[in-house]
């Protein structure tokens, strides 16, 4: 890797840990390996969202041609967001793509990516499931998003909504857990819907 | 999705850039080791700038590096702060004192454009004869308004260029020296028959 993109990820690592938003633990990232070229990002899920209480890990893989050019970053932790593929973690955020500039760093591209999740555009979506999901029927919405954020980024579970047994319902019948949860949640949680959907 | 107020990488320079402050002034004391949010970095290596460069909008860079991100998009020509608009020659070079050359001449990229400079304001009135101006010299035949006959021999004074051919301009151009020829001929005419 060129040197002035290490340069830069060492800077920004001590960045990161100094700032702010490091101290509480909102944001955080750590090396996967020796070359500064992959690292593991953590994000806190914003207060007042269904992601409140959820700890969001994300794939950042920095390019040679850093920082002229932006890195690649996804979610690791499954997530229920208009702009993030529920089924790869891609994530549709424009300072990622076209709108990067040089002088963005791995602070300012983590706060950006948490003010994605208080702030979705379901019309420029990723995920086109949710993102109808979001706009139609937005109560199903953030029940959805509150039972991804609790079954796979750690937050305490909420009042049940009878979505456990309906997954059960589901995994007797010999499904897989994860693609049962994927099934239902694309569904609303129409029962009837996702049974067709599974076995038919 | 750029409608995103804390997705703006403004807010964040701004804020870093305030908090760099302090430290900034206790630099005598910490000199061989660059301090932490040195006023003077690059926005893009933050490295302490070398062949520093400031955009209009204020934003200081390291030549090569800001030469670098105009090169990576050569469509979107915007300042990788503010996103201003900026472009090569639109900078201004910051020449301090100290500056030690130690490059390989072959590694060089293009220079940086040179600051623009200006003659200081010269009050001293009759004493400078316009000598360091440019000198100006014309000699001709001709009467006021038909200096077309006259010769001129100008040094050190810029005559806007000639329009590209082919463009309105210089068909017109072309057209109005036509006509004050054909004046001046007539003239000449009439002086020779009166």
């Amino acid at each position: 890797m060129s040197n002035i993109a290490v340069q830069r990820i060492k800077r920004e690592f001590k960045e990161v840990a100094k700032s702010e938003e490091g101290a509480k633990c909102e944001i955080r990232v750590e090396l996967v390996n020796d070359s500064f070229t992959e690292l593991r990002g953590e994000i806190a899920g914003p207060p007042d969202t269904p992601y409140e209480g959820g700890k969001y890990h994300l794939e950042i893989k920095v390019p040679e041609t850093y920082p002229f050019n932006p890195p690649k970053v996804r979610f690791i932790t499954k997530i229920w967001h208009p702009n993030i593929s529920s089924v790869t973690g891609a994530i549709c955020l424009d300072i990622l793509k076209d709108q990067w500039a040089a002088a963005m760093t791995l602070r300012t591209v983590l706060l950006s990516i948490q003010a994605l999740l208080s702030s979705a555009e379901p019309d420029d979506p990723q995920d086109a499931v949710v993102a109808r999901q979001y706009k139609e029927n937005y109560d199903v919405f953030l029940k959805t998003a509150r039972f991804w954020c609790s079954c796979y980024a750690g937050a305490p579970k909420q009042a049940s909504n009878g979505f456990e047994e309906k997954i059960k319902w589901l995994t007797d019948m010999g499904a897989n857990e994860q693609v049962a949860i994927r099934t239902l949640s694309s569904s609303s949680w129409n029962i009837e819907k996702a049974t067709e959907e599974l076995f038919s | 999705m750029a409608d995103n107020p804390e997705a703006m990488p403004e807010c964040d320079s701004e804020s870093s850039g305030a908090r760099s402050r302090k430290p900034a002034s206790n630099t005598a004391t910490e000199q061989s080791d660059p301090p932490e949010g040195s006023m003077f970095e690059c926005n893009i290596c933050l490295d302490t700038a070398r062949d520093a460069v400031v955009s209009y909008c204020g934003h200081l860079f390291c030549w090569p590096c800001l030469h670098q991100w105009l090169e990576t998009r050569p469509n979107r020509q915007m300042c990788p702060v503010c996103k201003a608009g900026i472009s090569k020659d639109k900078v201004i070079p910051l020449y301090g004192r100290g500056d030690t050359k130690h490059e390989d001449p072959r590694e060089r990229l293009p220079p940086r454009p040179p600051g623009q400079r200006s003659e200081p304001e010269n009050s001293a009135g009759f004493s400078s004869f316009g000598l360091d101006g440019g000198f100006q010299m014309s000699f001709g035949i001709g009467a006021f308004p038909f200096g077309f006959f006259a010769s001129s021999l100008n040094f050190g004074d810029m005559r806007p260029a000639s329009p590209q051919p082919g463009t309105p301009q210089s068909e017109q151009e072309q057209f109005l020296s036509k006509v004050f020829l054909w004046v001046a001929i007539l003239f000449i005419l009439w002086l020779f028959l009166a």
